[in-house]
This record gives C-alpha cells, structure tokens and sequence, in this order.
C-alpha cells in the first residue's frame, strides 16, 4: 500500500491559522451585530416610552365615557396619516383586539393587531410597559411597527386601558443590516489580509527551506559540487550535514575508485610476469601457468571493470566536462591507430556537462570510439546533441562493416566480448551499456549512413540555469 | 637497435631484458623514473619501454622532460590502469604507443618493431639490400635465401645499418646503439665485428668511408643513382 505523502508545511502553516482566525472572525461578526441591534433597540424605544407618558399624563377621562388629550404630542408626524408615528388609546375587545378610544390621526382610524401573548403579558406586567413588534396599518409598504404599551387605569375609569405609541420600523432595521453588511464586508477583509499574511509570513519563514531545497536540486543535477547559501541557525546544521554527506559520498566513491584501481595495477604486473615467465619455457606446467594466467587476466579485467561499474550513478555532486574528454580523444585516438590515416569529424554541440563521474564518461565514450576506430576504414564522426531536456545524445558513427542484430543483441549481453578477433585492450561494449544504466541513460546501435556501426549514447547533463 | 626499459617491476624487467636481448637488441633497464629519465637524456636510444607508474618520477612526467629536450625516439608506454585520460596524457606527453598490463611479450616486440620500423622510414620487418635480407622479427639475416649465423653483437651491427642504410655511420654511433650500458664499449671492437660480418655477408657490402665510419651499401639505390 502506498503510504500517502504529508501535506505540504505551507499548507499546513496557513490551515492552522486559518482553523483559529476563521470561525473567531465569524463570531466577533455575530456578537458585533447584536450589541448594535440591541443598542439601536434601546435608542429607539426611549421616545416611544416618553409618548406613551406623554399620553397618559395627558390624556383626559370625559363623563361619556371618551377620552381627550389635554395637549397635543409634540411630534408632527402623528398628525400625518400613515407617517410610521402612531399612538393609540384602547380597550381590549375579544381575543387579540384593541378598541380604540382615541388615537393619532396618523392611523387613520385604524387599529392595531396585538397577540394574545402580549394582551395576557400586558395585564400581568401592570405598569411596566411592555415592547413588541406588530404590522402596521400601511399595509402596502409592509408596515412593521415597533410599539411600547403599556395597561393604566386611568382616573375616572373603571377599567383598565392600553397606551401604545408605535414606531415604523424600517429605517432602525435598514440601519442595522447596514452595519452587519460593512462589519461583514471589514471583517472578511481582515481575514483575507490575514490569509494573505500569513502566506507571505509563512513563504517568508520558510524561504531558506526552499532555498535548501533549490541548491539540493542543484547539486543533484550537477550544476553545483556542495549546497551553498548562508542559511538561518535553525536550518545551517542540516546545510552543513548535507554538504558534509555528499563529500563523504564522493570520498567513498574516490576511495573505491583508487582501490579499483591499486587492485587493478597490484594484480597486473605480476600476472605479466608469470605469462612471461611461462610463455619462455617451454614444459607442460609452463603452458598450464601460461593459460591460467589468461583466464586470470581475462577475469580480473572483467570484474574489476563490473565493480567499478556498480558502484557508478550513485554518486551526487560529481560532474565532468565532456569537451575535454572528448577532444583528448579526437586527439589520441589517430596516434593509437596510425595505421589506419584516422580522421575524426566532431560537430555538434560544446559545452555540456556529463552528471556523473569522469572516468565513467570517459570509460563510455573512450570504449565506443575505440571500438568505432578499431573497426572503422578511416573515418569516424562524433555528434553531440541535446535533443531531450537534461540528456545529452553522443553518436558515434563509423564506415567499418557494421554489426547484424543478431551481433548487437550479443554485444549488449552480460560479459559478452564482440572485438576479440582484433587484437588490443579492448571491452565489451555491455559494460558501457552498464555504465550508461547505472545513469539511466541508454546505448543503442543501429547502421550508419555508410554502412557501418552507429552508437548513440544517451547519458544525463547538468541542466545550467537561463543566463 | 638499442633500447631503453623503465619499468619498476624487477621480475618484468628482468624478463624483458631478457627477451629483447634475445631478440636482438641491446637493452638498458632503470628501475625508477629519475634514473630512466637520466639515461634517456643522456643516452642515444633508439626506442624507448616507459611504465606510466613509476616511483620517484612518474612515466608521464619523465616522458614531458624528454620530449622538452627534444628527445625525438618513440616511447611505448605500458599502463596497468587502462584508464583513457592516462593514455590521453601519455599520447599528449609525446608517447608513440600504448599497451596495457598484462600483455603479451610478442605483441611488445611487434609494438616496438613496428616503431622503429616506422622511426626508420620502412614498412615492413624484413629489409631487403639487393640479395641480403635482414628479419628483424626472427632476429636472422639471409643471403641468396640462405640464412647466415651471426652472433647477436653481429647482427645488431647489421640490423643498425640495414635501418640506416646507404648513410655513414660513424664508429662513435654504433657503439651507442649496438652495446648496452653495461658493454665494455671499447670502439676497436667495432672493427672487428665489422670484419666478422663482411667475411659472412660479402666484404663489397660494407664500405669504409676513411676518418668517418662506415656504410652498408644498398644496390637497389646505388643502380637508381
């Protein structure tokens, strides 16, 4: 099963501020917009319950049984019809119906709809008044009327009666939702600036960790030998490790490069000299010595030359110029093969850089150009393309006689050894196949244009930055 | 032909000796790059055998000084490494040819012939003057077909001036390239090797060129002219 991976740390950084800062924001906007609906209430009911004193201190009881305001409230509006200023002096009658003895001209002769509820909280309330919300009487513009009322007894009067003044109240409602729309609209731009701040906040923080992650990415793709960068405390320990680890890497692969080669040079001088020594006498053990002594140097050839392949491709931080590698073979390899009058075309591109190590870049090419010289009439070309991002195409044509299918599929085989019939140091071309694996570039062979062996070597290149 | 061998190995050196002596050729060994270095610069070798991994100077190194000094003999280099970037220094150092560890002593001889062969301007081992030919690769030389003994000493002599054929040699020359170092090189034995060789090869084939040394006369030229 695969294990999935964890979020990535910029994400969870703002996820966790956002968990808090979120229904916080939320709330602040909740709490907010109900001390303003109270405090308006509050403001609001003030003059409705200075009316409804007004009323009653004003308000007269005649012998017919009606009533009479002694003087007139002062606020014009209850003279206007339908104003959204009213007040209203009643009885009640039936379930949830006030009678109107007098009321403002404002109502128009209309009543007021008041629920049973508050007509039972009414009579139990006393002299407390008693604030509800009610439809009023312009029914057009869905009149809702806030009212304070309170049940007196007045002077004269045997039974109770209900003062009510009663307020549109539209404009305290408009106001309201007002203030919640801004607190709502300022709040969500504080969270978006906060989101905001905390992603720059958190990008900042961890700036220096991308950075790191850059300058790894660097050295694995062979644009830099050691992460390089001055870093913050907290994370110039693991700079300093990882550049400590990949000198170690390097040392390791050096180090088992130099043994490879000690070996190498430990083993071959006296297996000369024992072949020497028994190709000069002539008896039946010297032949036995003489072809041991082949085997030997036919095996350590062979598995000195795996061993260093294996231990290949591993290696970060290590890169090489293929120019110099490549010139100093055009260079050489007609003085090696003087015989033949060897010309060496190289066209293509200059300038690369192999991912990897020198010898092993060396090893591939050397071993393939070597091979084309051994076979080839007099002529060899050398192409370097970057057809592929990252990968750098070495092709390595000559007009010798080429190879069948059948003779690439065993030149590529394990161990396989296609130019013993010519004589020399020559390798098997599967060991820069293995070579070029170990970087997870490739070898393939077709024939070339005049008929010969064409190698193309695929192999990683270190991708420079755009200057 | 003399030869020089640095090889540090005192088993291959001792061997090597041996087979180009047997072969032929006079043969001086140096075991470490200083003293190879010092009989190369000093000595008038006709090719040199340089190991690349030598102590004190490495083979590189020793063949860059010579080449500076205008040292003009070809070297084969012989690498236990096999490594390109080594045979590339050896060819930029000036080296003529390579052969890797463990070799074949047959295919070092045919290596050096074929360099000295190509130093001398011939295309072939065998060099032919009128009925006398010379084989440097079986060591032998034979008239009318028929093969004559020389001792080595003798056939060095030969073998020089068939490679330098039609030119005055001068005594002091010779006994450069047909002793080794170790040879009690007294010149009036020069003589008489000289002597020994027109009785077995023909007294007309060698011409003594009064107060300057001697000539092996080539016929195929001589009708030419």
């Amino acid at each position: 099963m695969r294990r999935r991976s964890p979020p990535s740390l910029v994400f969870s950084l703002i996820r966790a501020a956002l968990l808090w800062a979120v229904p916080g924001l939320i709330l602040v906007t909740i709490a907010l917009g109900l001390v303003s609906r109270n405090s308006s209430y509050r403001g609001f009911d003030e003059p409705l319950e200075a009316s409804v004193l007004g009323l009653i201190a004003s308000v007269e009881a005649r012998p017919d049984g009606t009533l009479s305001l002694s003087r007139e409230l002062p606020e014009p509006r209850y003279q206007r019809a339908l104003s959204g200023r009213y007040w209203l002096i009643g009885r009640v009658e039936g379930d949830n119906e006030i009678a109107p003895i007098i009321s403002s001209r404002s109502l128009y002769g209309a009543s007021l709809e008041v629920s049973q509820d508050i007509l039972t909280e009414l009579s139990t309330q006393g002299q407390e008044p008693v604030r509800f919300t009610t439809a009023g009487p312009d029914i057009d513009a869905d009149e809702m009327l806030r009212v304070v009322a309170r049940q007196v007894i007045l002077p004269e009067m045997t039974s109770p009666v209900i003062v009510l003044s009663a307020r549109d109240v539209a404009p305290i409602v408009r106001d309201i939702r007002n203030f919640i729309l801004t607190a709502i609209a300022l709040l969500s731009t504080l969270t978006l600036g906060l989101i905001l701040a905390v992603y720059a906040q958190v990008r900042l923080g961890l700036r220096p960790l991308f950075d790191l992650g850059r300058r790894i990415a660097d050295v694995r793709e062979g644009r830099a030998v050691s992460v390089e960068g001055d870093y913050p405390s907290e994370i110039s320990p693991l700079a300093t490790e990882l550049n400590s680890l990949i000198s170690h890497n390097k040392k390791i692969v050096d180090r088992a490069q130099t043994h490879v080669g000690n070996l190498a040079h430990a083993l071959k001088t006296p297996i000369a000299v024992l072949r020497n020594e028994a190709e000069a006498a002539s008896t039946t053990s010297s032949a036995i010595v003489s072809k041991q002594t082949d085997t030997m140097a036919a095996q350590v050839d062979h598995h000195l030359r795996r061993a260093r392949a294996a231990a290949r491709g591993q290696a970060i931080g290590v890169r090489a110029d293929i120019d110099p590698i490549l010139d100093g073979l055009v260079r050489t390899l007609p003085r090696i093969y003087r015989d033949k009058d060897l010309t060496i075309d190289r066209t293509g591109e200059t300038g690369l850089i192999f991912r990897g190590h020198p010898r092993d870049l060396e090893d591939m090419i050397g071993n393939l150009m070597d091979n084309a010289a051994k076979w080839t009439g007099s002529r060899i070309d050398v192409d370097v393309l970057t057809l592929e991002d990252g990968i750098c195409t070495v092709i390595i044509a000559d007009d010798g006689p080429g190879l069948t299918a059948d003779e690439i599929e065993t030149a590529l085989k394990r161990g396989a050894r296609l130019d013993e019939a010519t004589p020399g140091s020559g390798l098997g071309l599967s060991i820069v196949k293995d070579l070029a694996d170990a970087y997870k570039g490739s070898l393939s062979f077709s024939r070339s244009d005049s008929g010969g062996l064409k190698a193309v070597l695929r192999l990683p290149i270190a991708v420079l930055a755009d200057e | 032909m003399r030869i020089l061998i640095v090889e540090d190995d005192a088993d291959l050196s001792r061997q090597l000796k041996s087979a180009f002596k047997d072969a032929g050729y006079a043969v001086d060994v140096a075991q470490d790059g200083e003293e190879g270095h010092f009989l190369g610069d000093t000595e008038p070798y006709d090719a040199v055998i340089l190991d690349l991994g030598l102590p004190l100077i490495d083979g590189v190194s020793v063949l860059q000084k010579w080449r500076a000094d205008g040292k003009t003999f070809p070297v084969l280099i012989l690498t236990a490494r096999d490594q390109w970037s080594e045979k590339v220094a050896g060819f930029d150092a000036g080296a003529d040819d390579y052969l890797t560890k463990p070799f074949h002593v047959e295919e070092l001889m045919a290596r050096l012939r074929a360099l000295l062969r190509r130093a001398a301007g011939h295309t072939t081992d065998t060099i032919e003057l009128g009925d006398l030919m010379v084989d440097n690769r079986a060591a032998r030389a034979f008239v009318d077909g028929m093969a004559i003994k020389l001792t080595s000493h003798e056939f060095r002599l030969l073998s020089y001036m068939a490679a330098h054929k039609g030119r005055v040699i001068s005594r002091t020359e010779l006994v450069e390239h047909i002793y080794d170092q170790d040879f009690d090189r007294d010149s009036n034995t020069i003589e008489v090797f000289v002597g020994r060789l027109r009785k077995k090869i023909g007294t007309d084939r060698i011409e003594t060129v009064r107060g300057l040394g001697y000539r092996l006369l080539d016929p195929d030229s001589e009708a030419a002219e």
